[in-house]
């Protein structure tokens, strides 16, 4: 059988069918467009590893030995742990999708990854951004509340002395908050120690530590919704 | 039109981009190496195989704005053929398997010292058997690292994967396809 001129028969088909090559710029858009998606997945990335630092921080570690070795499993940020684990993943996928981002192996680009997440997401927590995020959330989405529940959940046995909820009033000595369930309790505060950069007003989420009975509390301790150290500007 | 001969790959895409003729200097300068190299991939007659080039060279046409100089032009042409042969294989239900002319015996028996044993239609047979019967990420590298020559960077880019994986896939192929060719022989090579 004689073989076929396949150059000749495909230009003319070319010609006949009028196949023109697409446009340049698609090329373009698609390669940066994939740049871009790795940018964005190691940004928020980097972010999330902040925010896991600001949680780590601000975690209440002073009470390890009251709750013991569930503390650990019990307060961990597990969402921000989750999305820093897909955010790396998807970052990794969208460079090998990159024009010769398949070169590269794995181990190789997940490394690098996280290695420069590691750096900026330090740099990010050092300049405030992780806790300027987590109060952000906590104000503004209350599903973040919701999200984050475990980390509080060691807040919310007042029967242990371990209270948490917002000022709905502020009597002299005494205050009335509002707790996650909706309970409202009297809080005594004669001789509290006020820790960390905790504000006594209206609106504000606390922690207490103390003796409750009831709905009165004779407050030990009181400290900030998030965190204890100064946010750094 | 001017001749193409000493013309490099890039300057032609250029050139083609320009004017559709240029591109027959183009498919023509890899007609034969694909054809072989579709062949090797799967178990079409000349005649299929042919169709599937004319659609590789369609494709290559329509995508050329595409191409980056950054990777070799073989190399992505092979990729695109590469593609369309696994997608044509896909369509016809086949196992793919590997078709071996006399050229491609010799370079594997240098590869694996067979040489001087392997000329002989039998052993022809087992070759492709024992090649037939490896696992298609073994098979394609095997194919493109010893038949088509290429090296680990140019199949990396061809399968798009990992150099350092192209070179630990080389590495295990090659001692399964021992290990089946001596089953398939009873005895050492």
């Amino acid at each position: 059988m004689e073989n076929r001129n396949i150059s000749q028969l495909a230009l003319e088909r070319i010609k006949e069918e009028g196949i023109k090559p697409i446009s340049r710029n698609i090329f373009s858009i698609k390669r940066v467009l994939f740049w871009v998606l790795v940018a964005i997945s190691f940004i928020i990335g980097a972010l999330t590893f902040s925010l896991i630092l600001s949680a780590l921080f601000n975690n209440d570690w002073d009470l390890y030995n009251k709750f013991g070795f569930s503390f650990i499993f019990r307060t961990l940020p597990y969402f921000w742990l989750i999305s820093l684990a897909v955010f790396t993943i998807l970052g990794e996928y969208y460079y090998r999708k990159t024009y010769l981002g398949h070169r590269r192996g794995f181990i190789l680009i997940m490394g690098v990854y996280l290695i420069s997440t590691t750096v900026f997401g330090s740099l990010f927590y050092l300049i405030g951004t992780g806790r300027f995020i987590e109060q952000s959330l906590e104000n503004e989405a209350p599903i973040y509340r919701h999200i984050m529940l475990n980390r509080y959940e060691v807040w919310s046995h007042p029967e242990a002395g371990f209270l948490s909820g917002k000022i709905i009033r502020v009597m002299g000595e005494e205050i009335e908050v509002i707790d996650s369930n909706g309970f409202i309790w009297i809080i005594n505060m004669q001789d509290v120690y006020l820790r960390g950069r905790v504000e006594i007003e209206t609106g504000e989420r606390i922690k207490i530590i103390g003796r409750c009975l009831e709905t009165i509390c004779i407050a030990d301790e009181i400290r900030p919704w998030i965190g204890m150290r100064k946010m750094m500007r | 039109m001017e001749s193409c001969d000493n013309k490099t790959d890039e300057e032609l895409v250029e050139l083609s981009l320009k004017d559709s003729d240029h591109f027959f200097c183009l498919s023509k300068r890899y007609e034969e190496k694909l054809l072989k190299y579709i062949g090797r991939i799967s178990k079409f007659s000349r005649e299929d195989a042919e169709d599937v080039l004319q659609e590789v060279f369609i494709k290559t046409y329509y995508n050329l704005n595409g191409f980056d100089p950054e990777l070799k032009f073989s190399s992505w042409i092979y990729r695109i053929a590469h593609n369309e042969a696994v997608s044509a294989i896909r369509k016809k239900a086949v196992r793919p398997t590997i078709h071996l002319e006399i050229g491609d015996l010799e370079r594997f028996g240098d590869v694996f010292d067979m040489a001087g044993d392997i000329d002989n239609s039998l052993d022809r047979k087992m070759i492709d058997i024992a090649l037939s019967h490896l696992d298609e990420k073994y098979r394609e590298v095997l194919v493109l690292r010893f038949l088509d020559e290429k090296d680990y960077v140019e199949i990396a880019d061809i399968l798009k994967k990992p150099t350092s994986t192209i070179g630990n896939l080389i590495s295990r192929g090659k001692k399964l396809f021992k290990e089946e060719y001596e089953k398939l022989i009873g005895v050492s090579v």
